[in-house]
């Protein structure tokens, strides 16, 4: 499949240009607990919570089909319903659709949908009911050039059968003529139908055991017909909080841009056992700024920046001292990709690094050789240990049928013991030493010159990224010295894509993925060789133009393994240890390097494992059923949730 | 905008009427002869001013003591960039580190005192260049009849445009360095230059004295520069002695906003925007590079002044 | 006079225009893959990309884009903004902004003009003593140190001490206001008392003071109706130039208190490839401020009789 994901990681980092917020700022995760009710009972529960966002991620839309945008979605998500959401596990469970499933292997898909869902519009009237024709609206919609501008269509294109044959039929019409069209072609092209007002069935183009995992994203959400008629075809993107139409569990009844957003319950929803606050109040709020406004009480949550953090930790005696919560970590694994091929700033090949970085040894010095705890401290002084990542998919992802984590058959497969939560486990001095030799003789032989040059970028403006990448060459410079290699912070204008990846300038670039569904071919898929759709490999590492022969070899072994786990369809379980041990191959010859996962710290009277635990779709931030606490929860009873979580 | 130009006090009030004085020939000589000097009677005047003179004498001590403080200092600059230790963050100043420590519990004295080179560095040359290319211009656009309309309309046009989409393209075109920023600045900075030597050039030009003189057959070139480059000279000073307060200023907001220099060559303004961050906790992080700031802006602000009057001959007595 | 006001609008209207157009120009120089999203330039093909760009009209060639842009102007079509709020009409979001601004501006203004005038005409009165020192250095500090210093220094000093918030909130405007509007105001206190102090003593020092001096007249009197109405001519020009600008907010400021007002919108339309917003905005700006000039002659001139403005000869 081309092209992927929303990875909001790359542009926090990059587009940190902006960076009073430097801190990483928005409370995500989620969390894990019987998911359909909360205590309804407790009267110690916030009715109206005050919670923030960067200034740098505001709102720009009200049109879900019509972005990919986190910022946009983390808002829209609470006034659309989908036909699945996920629990504070990270599992799915019904929404809209009651009852789902597929069998033949994940080809044909059927969903039964509720029959009480109405779309409203602001001041609660109803305009419609919500049936299976929304869906198909919105997906001829989605896959209509002219209508969206190709926003969204990724994951339709690649998954559902003759998608990609009415794109491009509507592409060529001219846009008026395309405009004007209605499902009925498209429903004669694409693999999806509606037998019944509440039956909707896809057809996919290949075996998808996960594809009902994707029903969580913007792209498959409904939009009705009603709507389009009323404000007609030009007016939908531009569509605003007054006058779109709702069926989730809340309206945006103010929206003042820059400032505040204030989502108000909606009485209608179907979930009429979810528990919901009265309204939402989301105020964009700097980094810098939060602790003030917490400590006047007019914020719930906050993430405390480093100079806020280190003040009230170092001082027992502060009165939030005993409240410090640490977060769950972001839903990005971030790696090290290395790249094959990489070009002088001239656009000649830097045959020095190209040479070392194809040799074993030599990625298994850095593999095992890079002490990353300093690095982690970066974000998560207090526990960096809890930023270590030592697998390319994410942790919480993927569950076995008995509920083992997937990451965890890829930490035995590695041959990793539980942390101890004070070393970092892959980090072995010795073993480092040895490949370091090994590489210094091999790489010798072939004429490379040491010390290796390592060229990382950064975004010329952003002074987080500076540091943290200070703190990295100091890590290069002490675990593995200053003979062997020298790390260089160069830096970059505006666009890390044009600028540094494209020309292949980098030596390796540290970027976060997160899942668009549920599967670990969607993870393991971006590292194949020569193969279209592999995001990291193609772009960042650059294999396909490598040249060394037992590099490429080793990339060829792990991308069939992977082809060949993606064959299995039927028993989810093999699937997965298949999967496991093409990651595990591709970590063992270090292929791309796992760096961390992102946590930090706050203060907060949300409880963060009650939250939709979204690892792939938009749901994140939908505020339902959440558990909160008028007084600050302590340090205690968050240690106490993340146990319980395990 | 604001160019003073303090034109004080001269007669306060005459007293009772006139007096017979005996004739003199030492003093009729002295009357008849002058040896009056351009340069010295500006040095002259500048030299009454003591807050000044003062401040002249505070700016180049501290120029001169930005060197000293980086070889006084107990971390070399380059090395103690990459000198983190998490356990010192955010140490206040004390003995060891005389201005504390930053984030990463490096040393903040060499941080400050490279960036105010950094920064004076940029004021200077961005000064400089303003001048070169606003004199020119300025000098042309007044002296050439045909072309005052024509250049009076882009002076419109540039002027209505806001600097900050100048600045912004620039950033995002050519990049963040010290030359870019250098340029992009000196681009859009030479025009209040231009503006004001173009009016001066515009009313000298014509004067009676100028006229008799042409008449009389001196060249363009000794009129440009004995009788109306003396009138220019002052506008010129104060132009370049305003546009370091200016320049600094716009570089900190600019740094602020993440428009201006790159990370990696740290000025004043860098310093100020990252200790945005902190000083609330940390306000050591503020004030120094403020107060360093301040002194910068301020010496060059009173000293531009001062000498701007010192440079007007119409205060030459 | 009223052939002088054509005159004068009209060329007005061919600077905006011209401006409009180098603006234009300006923006499409930027490579247009800051059309796309920085995850978007990485996954879409070439060929996707091209697709989006030739919808929006971005690969026509200059001369008929521009073209387009004038025939839009012409019925005062501003088109919709992309980025800032997909699809909204430019004017709805500027709508949206703009008062915010100008109420925070005016207000700083009003007050800046108060006091600074007053501390201008005691300054002028008590010449070359403590207080005119004071004074002195107070304009001296504002117009110096840059902007950012003065501003953290407020911050800190109104968060720690005073404990006002320094969150621009829209519940809790008046309060909130303070401290932007405070910062505001500094500024511009100093340029009022500044000038205000150097015309009044210029004007003292006039022959016609020392007359009514000698004629006896109370030095109040003389103050007020000679001096400060004689100084206050020249002041007057740029007034109505100051009120209309705070349309376009104070980037700083607004930035610094997170007030949601005009102040960003320009530079986040540049950075978010918002064309229609960034035209629109420089229009706004550039009308404002020439006809801020016009309305500063035209007041000048109500003002003081003998000011004519024909003479002056249309472009300033």
């Amino acid at each position: 499949m081309r092209k992927n994901t929303a990875r909001l990681a790359a542009l926090a980092l990059a587009s940190a240009m902006v960076l009073t917020a430097c801190g990483g700022s928005s409370s995500q995760n989620t969390g894990s607990n019987d998911g359909g009710n909360t205590d309804a009972g407790n009267t110690s529960a916030i009715k109206d919570l005050v919670t923030y966002e960067a200034p740098i991620r505001e709102q720009e839309g009200f049109f879900i089909l019509n972005t990919e945008k986190a910022a946009d979605l983390n808002v829209l998500c609470n006034m659309y319903s989908p036909l699945l959401e996920v629990d504070a596990n990270g599992q799915l469970r019904a929404a809209v659709a009651k009852e789902w499933g597929t069998e033949d292997g994940g080809l044909t898909w059927t969903f039964k949908l509720r029959d009480d869902v109405k779309w409203v519009d602001i001041n609660g009237n109803e305009k419609a009911d919500c049936t299976a024709q929304d869906w198909i609206t919105a997906m001829e919609w989605i896959l209509n050039f002219h209508k969206n501008g190709g926003n969204n269509a990724s994951m339709p294109l690649a998954l559902i059968e003759g998608a990609e044959d009415y794109y491009n039929y509507t592409k060529d019409l001219p846009e008026a003529e395309a405009k004007a069209l209605d499902t009925s072609k498209m429903l004669e092209m694409v693999g999806i139908e509606a037998p019944d007002d509440y039956t909707l069935v896809y057809h996919c183009t290949t075996n998808a055991p996960y594809f009902d995992t994707v029903m969580t994203s913007a792209c498959m959400y409904p939009i009705s017909q009603g709507l389009i008629d009323e404000l007609g075809v030009d007016g939908m993107i531009g569509m605003t909080n007054e006058n779109m139409w709702y069926n989730g569990p809340y309206f945006e009844t103010t929206f003042t841009m820059n400032n505040e957003k204030i989502l108000t319950k909606n009485d209608s929803y179907w979930d009429k056992d979810a528990t919901l606050f009265d309204t939402v109040t989301i105020r964009m709020v700097d980094a810098t700024q939060q602790y003030q406004l917490w400590q006047n009480g007019e914020l719930d949550n906050i993430s405390l920046s480093e100079a806020d953090l280190r003040t009230i930790y170092d001082d027992e005696n502060n009165k939030d001292h005993a409240y410090l919560a640490e977060t769950r970590p972001k839903k990005f694994s971030y790696q090290m990709h290395l790249n094959y091929a990489k070009n002088n700033e001239d656009g000649t090949p830097d045959t020095n690094w190209n040479t070392a970085v194809a040799n074993e040894a030599f990625r298994l010095s850095l593999y095992y050789g890079l002490d990353l705890t300093k690095y982690w401290s970066r974000s998560n002084f207090i526990n960096p240990l809890h930023n270590e990542n030592v697998c390319y998919t994410m942790k919480g992802l993927l569950k076995y049928s008995d509920g083992r984590d997937y990451t965890d058959k890829v930490q035995e497969l590695l041959g990793m013991s539980e942390s101890d939560g004070e070393h970092m486990r892959r980090y072995d001095k010795e073993k480092a030493e040895a490949y370091k030799k090994q590489a210094i003789e091999e790489l010798t032989a072939q004429g490379v010159t040491f010390p290796i040059q390592i060229d990382y970028y950064i975004v010329s403006g952003d002074q987080n990224a500076l540091d943290t990448q200070t703190i990295m060459k100091q890590i290069f410079s002490e675990c593995l010295g200053d003979d062997y290699v020298n790390f260089n912070i160069k830096t970059f204008v505006s666009s890390v894509t044009k600028e540094v990846i494209q020309p292949g300038i980098h030596s390796y670039y540290i970027s976060g993925w997160g899942a668009d569904y549920g599967d670990p071919a969607n993870f393991l898929d971006q590292e194949r060789y020569g193969y279209d759709g592999a995001y990291y490999s193609k772009n960042y590492s650059r294999i396909n133009q490598a040249t060394d022969e037992n590099l490429i070899a080793t990339y060829k072994e792990f991308s069939d393994m992977v082809e060949k786990a993606g064959e299995i369809c039927d028993d989810m379980d093999q699937r997965y240890d298949a999967f496991a041990e093409a990651e595990a191959y591709m970590l063992e010859h270090a292929l791309t390097i796992p760096v961390q996962y992102e946590t930090q710290w706050q203060l907060t009277k949300v409880n963060d494992y009650t939250k939709m635990n979204a690892m792939y779709g938009a749901q994140n931030y939908t505020y339902k059923n959440w558990e909160t606490s008028t007084t600050p929860y302590t340090t205690e009873q968050y240690e106490a949730f993340a146990a319980e979580a395990k | 905008m604001s160019e003073q130009n303090q034109k004080q006090n001269q007669n306060e009030n005459p007293s009772n009427g006139f007096e017979f004085v005996e004739y003199s020939p030492e003093a009729a000589e002295r009357i008849g002869y002058s040896d009056y000097s351009y340069w010295k009677s500006v040095f002259q005047n500048f030299l009454k001013k003591k807050s000044a003179v003062f401040m002249a004498f505070v700016f180049f001590a501290l120029v001169i003591f930005s060197f000293i403080a980086l070889k006084i200092g107990k971390y070399d600059y380059s090395s103690a960039q990459i000198m983190s230790d998490a356990s010192l963050a955010f140490t206040s100043p004390n003995g060891e580190f005389w201005f504390g420590t930053d984030n990463l519990g490096r040393d903040y004295w060499c941080q400050v005192w490279y960036a105010a080179q950094i920064s004076i560095k940029l004021a200077l040359i961005v000064a400089l260049g303003e001048c070169v290319l606003g004199v020119t211009i300025g000098c042309i656009w007044g002296y050439v009849r045909s072309l005052d309309r024509i250049m009076t309309e882009i002076y419109n046009v540039i002027n209505n445009i806001p600097t900050i989409i100048y600045m912004t393209l620039a950033a995002l075109l050519f990049g963040q360095s010290f030359r870019n920023m250098a340029i992009a600045m000196i681009t859009v900075g030479w025009l209040v230059m231009a503006r004001n030597v173009r009016n001066l050039v515009l009313m000298y030009r014509d004067r009676e004295y100028n006229l008799a003189s042409r008449c009389l057959g001196t060249p363009v070139w000794r009129i440009l520069v004995k009788n109306i480059f003396p009138y220019l000279i002052s506008v010129i000073i104060l132009r370049l002695a305003l546009s370091i307060p200016q320049t600094i200023a716009l570089e900190s907001t600019l740094s602020y906003l993440g428009l201006g220099l790159d990370v990696n060559t740290p000025s004043l303004g860098i310093l100020l925007r990252n200790a945005r961050n902190y000083f609330l906790q940390y306000p050591y992080l503020l004030i120094f590079p403020a107060v360093i700031v301040s002194l910068i802006t301020i010496t060059f602000y009173l000293v531009g002044n001062a000498f701007s009057d010192a440079a007007d001959p119409r205060n030459h007595v | 006079m009223t052939k002088y006001t054509i005159k004068r609008l009209l060329q007005s209207l061919v600077t905006v225009l011209v401006v409009a157009t180098i603006v234009f120009l300006l923006m499409r120089m930027l490579p247009t893959d800051y059309y796309f999203t920085e995850d978007q330039v990485m996954k879409l093909t070439e060929e996707q990309k091209n697709d989006q760009l030739l919808a929006a009209g971005l690969l026509d060639p200059i001369g008929q884009q521009l073209l387009r842009f004038y025939g839009q102007l012409l019925h005062f079509d501003f088109g919709v903004s992309r980025r800032i709020q997909t699809g909204a009409p430019v004017l709805k979001v500027i709508g949206t902004k703009f008062a915010i601004s100008m109420r925070l501006g005016c207000t700083a203004l009003v007050i800046a003009l108060i006091i600074g005038v007053f501390l201008g005409v005691m300054q002028a009165r008590h010449k070359d003593r403590i207080f005119d020192h004071i004074g002195t250095a107070y304009t001296i500090f504002v117009n110096a140190v840059p902007p950012l210093v003065s501003y953290s220094l407020v911050l800190a000093f109104g968060a720690h001490v005073l404990n006002l918030p320094t969150l621009y909130s829209t519940r809790n405007v008046g309060k909130s206001s303070i401290l932007p509007i405070v910062c505001l105001a500094l500024a511009s206190i100093a340029h009022y008392a500044l000038w205000t102090r150097r015309y009044m003593v210029d004007e003292l020092n006039k022959d016609y003071i020392k007359l009514a001096r000698i004629k006896g007249m109370a030095f109040k009197d003389i103050m007020v109706k000679h001096v400060l109405k004689n100084a206050f001519v020249p002041l007057v020009q740029y007034i109505p130039a100051s009120f209309l600008m705070t349309i376009s907010g104070s980037l700083l400021a607004e930035r610094f208190f997170s007030v949601p007002g005009m102040g960003p919108l320009l530079t986040d339309a540049i950075t978010r490839y918002d064309l229609n917003v960034v035209q629109t905005l420089v229009i706004i700006y550039a009308a404002l401020g020439v006809l801020g000039v016009f309305l500063g002659d035209v007041l000048m001139m109500l003002l003081d009789p003998r000011i004519k403005l024909a003479d002056k000869g249309g472009s300033r």
